[in-house]
C-alpha cells in the first residue's frame, strides 16, 4: 500500500487517499498521464483492471472516469480517476487494452453507453447496445429516451438490416474452393440461452469466436437512477436471477457505506446464511448446464431437485422462490421464524444425503474427464490478464475469494479457504464448482449455528434486529463495494448527489462479461464441437453479461 | 358421434412440444417446471431444439429490441397450428423493466400470446396451469391469438 501511493505521488494527483483496507484512491490532474501511470501500476504488480466506469457530471461538464486496478496475488488496489471533456469531438482518452487485455471489453461499453472514445484500442466497436444506439450515448445524463422511444418501428428495423447485411456478408466466402462462413450459434440454440456467438469457422474448426451480446439488455444502470435507494434493488437483483442475494448486498453495502449506517450483528449473519442459500441455487444450475451442454440432463435434473429444498428456504423466508427482494439498504427485510430455520435443516438435509452419489457419478466420471480435461485451458496468467474470478479464477489456482481478502457482513467469523484446482481445463471448473457447493454448506451450517446460539442466549431479537434505519435523502458521496457473487467478484461503484433520492449513477462489474471475452481465445483452433463445453464450463450467465 | 377432428385436436393437445428458446429470466422457473419436482412431462409437455417441430412458442419474460427479431423468426419457423404463452409480467407490459427502453413494453402487441400466465417470475405450479388452459384451447378448436392478429404480420424480420 505504501509503495502504491510513493509511486503515485511522482504524479500530478490532486489527491492520495486510502480506501478501505486495500484500496489507495487518487484523482489524476490530467488525463494526460494516465497511460504512465497505468503503465508504473503494472510494473507494480497490478496487472488487473477490474472495470472502467465512467460518470457523467453535467453540471461540472465533465465526464470522470473511474479505473479500478487489482493487484490478484496480494490484494492491493489502486482507484484511478481522471476528468475528461464532456463535448462529442474531445471526449478522448488514452485506450489501456494494449497495456491490459481485460480492459478490451469494459472500454467498448464505456464508449457505448457514453460515447468516450479510446485512443489506439484495437477493436473500438459498440458492444451490448441495439443497432439503434450506435453512435447515441444513452447512459449520459442529457440523452433523450422518450424521443428515441418515439421511433421504435424504424429502430426495430435497423437491427432487422443489420442482421440480414451479416448474413449475407457470411455467405461470401462459401464457393467450390472454401468453406468459410460464419455460424450462429445462438440465440436459439438450446444449450446458449439468449447469446448469439458468430463462430467465423472453415469447416469444422473454429477460426475466431465474435461474441455478439446484448439480447437481454435491460439497461439496469440506468434503471436504478429512476428509483429511489430501497426500489433500485428491484433492478440490483434482476442482476442475475440464479443468484440475486449476494448482488443485493453488494449494492445495500454501498449505500449504507455513504449513508455511513452500520447494521446490526444478525442482518449481517443473515446476510451470508442467505447468500451461501443463494449461492448453491445458483451452482446447481452452473453443474446442470455444464453437463446439459455436454448432452446428458440428468445431473441438471438431481441438482434441481436439490435447489427446490434451498428455494423452499428462501420461499418461506421471503415468500418468493427466486425474486426475494430479501437484503435491501440497513439490513435485511424479514425476521427470522424458526419454521424458516427448520425449512433450511430440511434442505441441507437432502443436499448430504444426495452429494455422494453425485460425486461418484458425475464429478468422478471418467467419460467427463476424458472430454473436458484437454478443453478450455485457462492460466494463471490468462486470469490476471483478462480479470477473471470466482470459480473460473480459482480453478486454475489463483487464491482469490472476496470473503476472505476484503471480508464483508461476517465472513471474517466464518471459518473457511480457497477451493483451488491446479490446471485450469473444463473439468477443473465443475470440480470447483461441486467443492464450492460443498464449502457453501459449511458455511450456511456455522451461520445456522451462530444465529441459534445468539437467539437462545438473546443477544440476537430474530424480530426486531433485522433492520436499521437508512434516510431516503443521501448524502453527496461515493462508494464501491467488493462481494463473491456465485460466479466471481462484483464489484458497485455508486455516487450520489447532494440530498439524492435515488442513485445518480452505479455501475455493476459483473463477472461474466469478463468470461465471455476469453472465448475467442479458448476455442480458435478448435471444432465446433468443444463450443458447448468451453461455453457451459465457464459458468456464463447472460443476466449479468447484459445487465 | 367421435369426428375425426376432434380425435387430432385432442391428440396435438396432449403432447405438447415447446420451442427450446428463452428471451429472458422466466426461463428459470420454467427450467424448474421442467424438473422432477414439478414435471411437467407429466403433462405430456416436452422442450424440443428446433422450432420445425413446435406446437408452442414460450415468452419467457422480458422481449429486449435485439431479441425481438429472433423471437418473430422463431416463431415464423413453426408448423400451423402454433400457440403462444407468455409468462410474467414483462411480457405483458415490461414488468420492472417498465421504465427501460431498451426493452419491448407491449411484445405482446406484436406477438399475440393466448395465455398470460402472472408472476414475477411466475412460480412452475402457474406455468403448468398456463399450459393446462391452452390444452383446452386447442380441445375446443379455437384458433390462436397470433394467427389472428397483431402487428407481426406487418413487420418484417
Amino acid at each position: 500500500m505504501r509503495k502504491i501511493k510513493q509511486l503515485l505521488e511522482n504524479f500530478n494527483t490532486l489527491y492520495i487517499e486510502e480506501y478501505k483496507t486495500t484500496w489507495v484512491k487518487t484523482k489524476l490532474s490530467t488525463a494526460d498521464d494516465l497511460l504512465m501511470v497505468a503503465k508504473a501500476l503494472k510494473e507494480h504488480g497490478l496487472r488487473t483492471i477490474a472495470t472502467v466506469s465512467p460518470t457523467d457530471f453535467l453540471e461540472e461538464n465533465v465526464i470522470e472516469m473511474n479505473y479500478f486496478f487489482e493487484d490478484l496475488m496480494t490484494n492491493r488496489n489502486c482507484w484511478l480517476k481522471c476528468d475528461v471533456p464532456r463535448e462529442l469531438d474531445e471526449c478522448e482518452i488514452e485506450s489501456l487494452t494494449p497495456l491490459f487485455k481485460g480492459a478490451n471489453w469494459h472500454e467498448r461499453e464505456a464508449y457505448s453507453m457514453f460515447g468516450v472514445r479510446f485512443l489506439n484500442h484495437p477493436d473500438l466497436r459498440p458492444i451490448i447496445v441495439s443497432q439503434d444506439f450506435y453512435d447515441k450515448t444513452p447512459f449520459r445524463k442529457d440523452f433523450d429516451w422518450d424521443a428515441h422511444d418515439k421511433n421504435t418501428v424504424k429502430n426495430m428495423q435497423k437491427i432487422v438490416d443489420s442482421f440480414k447485411a451479416e448474413e449475407a456478408e457470411a455467405d461470401k466466402g462459401i464457393d467450390a474452393e472454401s468453406s468459410e462462413t460464419v455460424l450462429n450459434w445462438g440465440p436459439t440454440h438450446p444449450a446458449s440461452g439468449p447469446i448469439r456467438l458468430k463462430v467465423h469457422c472453415d469447416g469444422e474448426d473454429v477460426i475466431g469466436i465474435d461474441p455478439d451480446i446484448g439480447f437481454v439488455w435491460r439497461a439496469l444502470e440506468h434503471l436504478v437512477t429512476k428509483k429511489d435507494f430501497v426500489g433500485a434493488i428491484v433492478a440490483v437483483e434482476r442482476l442475475c436471477f440464479m443468484d440475486n442475494v449476494n448482488s443485493m448486498t453488494a449494492y445495500a453495502q454501498a449505500v449504507e457505506e455513504i449513508a455511513n449506517v452500520e447494521i446490526t450483528e444478525f442482518a449481517k449473519w443473515m446476510r451470508v446464511l442467505l447468500g451461501e442459500v443463494s449461492r448453491i441455487s445458483s451452482h446447481a444450475m452452473g453443474m446442470g448446464g455444464f453437463y446439459n451442454a455436454l448432452g446428458l440432463h440428468t445431473v441438471a435434473m438431481w441438482n434441481m431437485d436439490v435447489r427446490e429444498f434451498f428455494l423452499d428456504f428462501l420461499e418461506s423466508y421471503s415468500g418468493a422462490r427466486i425474486a426475494t427482494a430479501a437484503v435491501e439498504p440497513g439490513g435485511v427485510r424479514y425476521g427470522l421464524q424458526q419454521n424458516m430455520l427448520d425449512e433450511l435443516q430440511l434442505a441441507l438435509d437432502k443436499f448430504d444425503a444426495t452429494k455422494d452419489s453425485v460425486k461418484d457419478i458425475f464429478i468422478n466420471n471418467p467419460t467427463m474427464k476424458m472430454r473436458a480435461s484437454k478443453q478450455g485451458f485457462i492460466s494463471n496468467l490468462d486470469v490476471q490478464d483478462y480479470s477473471l474470478c470466482g470459480v473460473v479464477a480459482r480453478a486454475s489456482g489463483v487464491k482469490i475469494d472476496v470473503r476472505i481478502d476484503e471480508p464483508y457482513a461476517a465472513y471474517a467469523e466464518i471459518k473457511m479457504d480457497y477451493v483451488t484446482q491446479k490446471d485450469g481445463s473444463a473439468k477443473d471448473r465443475l470440480i470447483n464448482l461441486f467443492e464450492e457447493l460443498e464449502q457453501s454448506v459449511d458455511i450456511i451450517k456455522q451461520a445456522k449455528r451462530h444465529i441459534e446460539e445468539k437467539i437462545a442466549s438473546g443477544e440476537f431479537d430474530p424480530t426486531k434486529d433485522q433492520m436499521v434505519k437508512v434516510p431516503k435523502k443521501l448524502p453527496r458521496g461515493e462508494a464501491i463495494s467488493r462481494v463473491e457473487w456465485s460466479r466471481g467478484e462484483v464489484l458497485m461503484h455508486l455516487v450520489t448527489e447532494e440530498k439524492g433520492t435515488s442513485p445518480y449513477r452505479l455501475k455493476m462489474k459483473a463477472p461474466s462479461f469478463n468470461h465471455t471475452m476469453m472465448l475467442d481465445k479458448l476455442l480458435a483452433g478448435q471444432t465446433l464441437s468443444d463450443i458447448p463445453l468451453v461455453f457451459g464450463s465457464l459458468y456464463i450467465c447472460q443476466g449479468d453479461l447484459d445487465r | 358421434m367421435l369426428k375425426i377432428y376432434d380425435f387430432f385436436a385432442h391428440a396435438k393437445s396432449e403432447s405438447l412440444w415447446m420451442a427450446h428458446f428463452c428471451t429472458g429470466c422466466c426461463s428459470l422457473e420454467m427450467a424448474a417446471a421442467m424438473g422432477p419436482r414439478y414435471d411437467w412431462e407429466r403433462y405430456g409437455y416436452l422442450p424440443t431444439p428446433t422450432p420445425r417441430q413446435a406446437d408452442l412458442l414460450i415468452i419467457t419474460g422480458l422481449v429486449s429490441k435485439k431479441m425481438l427479431p429472433a423471437l418473430l423468426r422463431t416463431y415464423a419457423q413453426m408448423p400451423e397450428p402454433k400457440y403462444v404463452l407468455a409468462l410474467g409480467a414483462c411480457s405483458f407490459d415490461g414488468g420492472p423493466y417498465n421504465d427501460s427502453l431498451s426493452v419491448i413494453k407491449n411484445p405482446t402487441e406484436i406477438l399475440p400470446a393466448d395465455i398470460f400466465v402472472a408472476g414475477c417470475p411466475p412460480r412452475p405450479e402457474a406455468i403448468i396451469a398456463g399450459l393446462e388452459e391452452i390444452k383446452k384451447k386447442m380441445k375446443a378448436g379455437i384458433p390462436s391469438a397470433a394467427s389472428q392478429g397483431g402487428l407481426w404480420k406487418e413487420m418484417e424480420f
